[in-house]
């Protein structure tokens, strides 16, 4: 049995957690989201190194959250995500164990709260370095290039939404998307109107981004979506010398302010 | 359906010059939902207005586009004789063409079509306008004042005149403040206890004022009109009520040598005590810290002599909580502690002072009895150095502002000094002497010219001790930067004026904000110096910045007046344009999700949670909801909420998008 | 090219903006008519999908202007603006959207001369820049897909 599979089935022994969320082998060598209820199941988990899907999202998820007392087997960005949750009041930290796991795969044992972040402030907490030189190469392009590029990756967009359903911090029950007094974007697929979905939701995910890349990993047309928040969180950084995700009482980027921003266009 | 009237004003000719006013009423005329437009030639009038008045109830118009001048100049005329034809007066809009249209550009087509394009926006904007009823919130007419200095005391008793209940709230254990430390005030060297202990007293005899001592205030909730305040009664080991202020106990406490605070240090006071004779309320305190009773378990000598048996030694703290219609911030300043400048030798010589402690020195009622004294030796100091600006005016070392009163209090120091040892020297390094206010100039000049105070132009780099006397070294700028070296018996430093300590724990306790110095901040520099940013709460005296006495006083009154204007009525009416978290019914209750990334934003903390729970209790959910008494409507809020369940009265999302659409559309 | 208009809508504040529009009007300071102005609260209303909109429906320019900072009517809604503007204005870089087309700046009460400045300055530069061709077309290619597929 694997490390995390014996503490889920200790977790759920003790009746510490209701259902413990983690991953499991499916079909053709895919791994897939697992929810586990009972000790009995608890070897189904695995955890290896193709288990990259942001399980955080279902955090917040009521068919979820209905078991009780949930624990989450998380990676650095799952745990971003939670403090991040944690902080908009979505998640209580007494309602969830993690089951962090260290960069060695070895299970972290996060006591409370406190300790993980001590974890993830040890972190790197820089986007991929694979993203990272995607970044750089678009910015190195002129604004021409650039808008031509995402004209093209953007008119590529079905509006299937699977970006946002894979968000961890895409948990309104109402999307902006779905207002129609007024009508704020256009519901049918076109260019124009996906990419102001696009830039709506960057815009929403501002400082708030733990670059886990899950909406870009989501896109069934393969449109880098994630680069749109992964810009803005490197932004964040760059502006405001904070990351994402680092406690669970940080205040938001953009619910707050310092007087002495700095900007160089606002005349 | 929507029926539109647009009414277009030539401004005698301000507009018809520029703009073709026939061509814009017959090109709005067109418009969809436009029931009737007209023009005439001054809107504003009383026959314009009539005009509008009568169209409404012909035309049985729904919302009303005036197109005149800017809405900031008359918006509130037009809404009002709206209202007056029986249309709510928020379904009225102005397009402004005569500020932002005809006088800025020339008389062209353009222009014209730009007038058009402008009435045509808030036609447009005029059909998703709300009829809005205004605000109404009841008032509670009772006054809560922070802090018994003479701030407090002026506000309170102004209030109090005016007929309204008021309560005190002062953390030490008596009123007086600051002032009542001084010895004389400038410029008319009238006695400091003189003018204040009659004000003090009468604020403990006033029928409307209640006043708590050695209390504070613990919490703040509701909005204007509607505070509930916890205060701490910080016990006082004694019933009030019982105790006569004989004194008797103070006399015969065995724990006299106790630092007295209110003789700044200079003098000692026993455990159970009062601050100073004149104090009001005129009965002592027991300072649990230094009791030997409540160090060591015995003693008890206080309740033993006490004729009254008014000692309570098991008597607990009280917290009681109080509901107040408007409060008045005065908790004053403190000064910035002399031995942030080591140079300067404060604390390792005992000759080198502080401005409050030299007050205490020349004060009749002080530890010398008025006379200036050194306190090493009790010798009269021969030479006398001031250093103004000791802190102040120093952002690399102190503080960047410059603490105003330090000019004017050492000009008396030195004053006072000469008044009372005449063959002493006086001499005061000084930056620049600011000396503004009525007889500040004439005081100051006084103080050279007739007491013969030499004042030196120049900062001090150190003062040290060389056979019993302090060298103070420093420079002449005035003589070319000329070393200047003068061997002094006593040493005093006009310190600067800092926020009080506590300041900033009592701004976050009643949601008020305060700036980097911890001095508590005005809702507008200008024209609002007396309002926080939270409505219903003001600021009076030095707890907003460093202020002489006649400035604390003038601003007691204004902060006083705006609290008699608030309950000068029952009810508070507000203007509607405030923002809302939608509402729905089960299972959504809103599409608002609870992240309350909005309250930080909001300046007026008007963001409040809302529960809503099943029948046993059960939380289901949590959502924002905004208290429409403390709303300002800025709509900060609404820009940021990313599942638009806010919105804005007045601009609202269906407003303003409908605004930009029509911009941009010519149909 | 020469006889282009171009079409600017300004977002600006009740409190200075405005208030400087109205002085630059009482000044009989002349500007460029191409600029139209919406009445916002604060700046911190001014919700960033209104910029999109305002370039989808055949905006060639934009400005948003404010109370300068520490002068905001609210206190801190141009702070908040000022940092929404930022994070809006690196992704509009990213996304290769023309940020000179959006003028931001604060304007006081007392500014009205510098009022009919910004907006000359802004049409001269949008006139420069012509029509923006390259989001219309995006705007324009779905409309006449639609027009096509009906």
């Amino acid at each position: 049995m694997s490390n995390v599979a014996t503490k889920a089935k200790e977790l759920l022994e003790s009746k510490a957690v209701q259902v413990v969320i983690g991953y499991e082998n499916g079909t053709n060598g895919v791994v897939r989201p697992a929810f586990i209820t009972t000790p009995a199941k608890a070897a189904q988990l695995i955890y290896d190194e193709r288990c990259v899907q942001n399980l955080a999202v279902y955090l917040t998820k009521h068919e979820v959250k209905h078991f009780g007392k949930m624990g989450i087997v998380a990676t650095l960005p799952v745990m971003r995500s939670i403090m991040m949750l944690i902080s908009e009041q979505q998640v209580f930290p007494d309602n969830i164990v993690v089951l962090g796991i260290a960069d060695d795969g070895n299970i972290l044992d996060f006591a409370d709260m406190k300790i993980m972040q001590a974890h993830i402030g040890k972190s790197n907490l820089e986007n991929p370095s694979k993203d990272q030189e995607k970044l750089a190469e678009l910015n190195k392009m002129s604004l021409e290039e650039r808008f031509k590029f995402w004209e093209q990756e953007l008119s590529k967009c079905i509006k299937c939404y699977a970006c946002r359903q894979s968000c961890p911090m895409c948990y309104c029950t109402r999307c902006f998307t779905e207002c129609n007094q007024p009508q704020w974007l256009p519901v049918q697929s076109n260019t124009h109107g996906n990419m102001e979905w696009h830039i709506l939701r960057a815009m929403h995910l501002a400082g708030r981004c733990i670059s886990c890349g899950e909406c870009g990993r989501a896109c069934p047309v393969n449109i880098p979506c994630h680069l749109l928040t992964m810009q803005l969180a490197d932004q964040t950084f760059n502006y405001f010398n904070v990351h994402a995700g680092i406690s669970e009482d940080m205040k938001s980027v953009m619910s707050t302010f310092e007087p002495n921003d700095k900007e160089s266009f606002i005349i | 359906m929507a029926r539109i009237g647009v009414f277009i004003c030539h401004c005698g000719e301000n507009i018809s010059a520029t703009v073709d006013c026939t061509k814009v009423c017959e090109t709005t005329a067109k418009l969809k939902h436009v029931a009737y437009a007209t023009e005439y030639k001054y809107m504003c009038s009383d026959p314009g207005q009539s005009l509008i008045k009568e169209a409404i109830k012909k035309y049985n118009l729904t919302g009303v586009v005036v197109s005149a001048c800017s809405p900031r100049m008359h918006e509130p005329t037009f809404r009002k004789a709206c209202a007056e034809a029986g249309l709510n007066p928020f379904l009225c809009e102005m397009a402004n063409l005569r500020e932002h249209c005809s006088w800025v550009h020339e008389k062209s087509e353009s222009t014209t079509q730009k007038a058009i394009d402008i009435v045509r926006i808030l036609v447009e904007k005029v059909k998703h306008n709300a009829a809005l009823q205004p605000i109404r919130v009841p008032v509670t007419k009772t006054a809560l004042v922070i802090g018994g200095g003479i701030a407090g005391i002026q506000a309170a008793l102004d209030i109090a005149n005016c007929g309204h209940k008021v309560i005190m709230v002062e953390r030490s254990p008596s009123i007086g403040g600051h002032m009542s430390q001084l010895s004389e005030t400038f410029p008319t060297l009238d006695c400091s206890q003189c003018i204040l202990t009659p004000r003090m007293v009468e604020v403990l005899q006033h029928p409307n004022i209640t006043l708590y001592s050695y209390a504070e205030v613990e919490g703040l909730d509701g909005f204007i009109g509607n505070f509930v305040v916890k205060i701490r009664k910080k016990a006082k080991s004694l019933d009030e009520k019982v105790c006569t202020g004989c004194g008797l106990c103070i006399t015969k406490c065995p724990v006299k040598k106790i630092p007295n605070e209110f003789e700044q240090g200079m003098g000692f006071r026993h455990a159970i005590y009062v601050p100073f004779p004149q104090a009001v309320p005129n009965k002592p305190v027991i300072d649990r810290e230094h009791c030997t009773y409540y160090i060591k378990g015995k003693c008890k000598v206080c309740e033993i002599v006490c004729p009254t048996k008014a000692i309570r030694f098991d008597q607990p703290d009280e917290v009681i909580e109080a509901k107040v219609g408007a409060i008045v911030v005065a908790t004053g300043f403190d000064i910035k502690h002399a031995d942030f400048f080591p140079e300067y030798g404060y604390g390792k010589y005992k000759d080198v002072i502080d401005g409050l402690q030299f007050e205490r020195l020349a004060s009749a009622s002080g530890p010398t009895s008025g006379e200036i004294l050194r306190p090493s030796d009790g010798q009269k100091p021969k030479n006398i150095v001031f250093i103004a600006c000791a802190g102040s005016r120093d952002p690399a070392k102190g503080i960047a502002y410059c603490s105003k009163i330090c000019c004017m209090y050492t000009a008396k120091h030195a004053m006072l000094y000469k008044h009372k040892v005449h063959e002493g020297n006086a001499y005061v390094f000084y930056m620049d002497i600011r000396s503004a206010g009525k007889n500040y100039e004439e005081f100051v000049h006084r103080a050279i010219e007739e007491d013969h105070v030499n004042y030196i132009r120049g900062r001090v780099s150190t003062v040290y001790e060389r056979d019993g006397k302090l060298i103070v070294k420093g420079v002449d700028t005035l003589l070319g930067a000329q070393p200047v070296e003068i061997v002094a018996d006593m040493v005093v430093l006009a310190t600067a004026g800092i926020a009080n300590n506590g300041a900033e724990q009592l701004a976050q306790r009643l949601h008020i904000s305060y700036d980097s110095h911890k001095f508590f901040a005005e809702a507008h520099p200008k024209l609002k110096p007396v309002e926080t940013n939270t409505a219903g709460i003001f600021l009076a005296g030095a707890c907003q910045n460093p202020k002489d006495i006649p400035d604390s006083v003038s601003q007691a009154s204004g902060a006083a007046v705006k609290v008699a204007v608030l309950f000068s009525q029952n009810e508070l009416t507000r203007e509607p344009l405030v923002a809302v978290v939608n509402r729905m019914g089960p299972p959504m209750y809103s599409t608002c999700v609870g992240c309350f990334m909005c309250q930080p934003v909001c300046p007026y903390q008007a963001i409040e949670r809302e529960e809503y729970k099943t029948r046993d209790g059960k939380v289901i959910k949590t959502v924002a909801k905004i208290n429409e008494g403390l709303c300002q409507g800025c709509g900060t809020c609404v820009a940021l909420c990313r599942s638009k369940s806010i919105d804005l009265y007045g601009y609202t999302n269906e407003q303003v998008y409908t605004e930009v659409v029509a911009l941009l559309n010519d149909y | 090219m020469s006889d282009f208009e171009p079409k600017v809508v300004a977002f600006v504040c009740n409190w200075c903006t405005y208030a400087g529009a109205d002085l630059t009007g009482t000044s009989r300071i002349k500007y460029a008519s191409n600029v139209k102005i919406i009445r916002f609260p604060c700046t911190g209303r001014i919700d960033f999908m209104l910029l999109l909109k305002s370039f989808a429906n055949g905006a060639d320019g934009i400005i948003i202007s404010g109370c300068h900072p520490n002068d905001c009517h609210y206190t801190s809604g141009n702070f908040h603006a000022k940092r929404r503007w930022i994070m809006f204005k690196e992704l509009m870089d990213f996304m290769g959207i023309d940020m000179k087309r959006i003028t931001f700046s604060w304007v006081s009460a007392a500014e009205g001369a510098r009022w009919a400045e910004v907006v000359n300055t802004t049409v001269a530069r949008v006139r420069e820049l012509g029509p923006y061709v390259s989001y219309k077309q995006m705007v324009n290619t779905h409309i006449e897909e639609e027009v096509t597929n009906e």
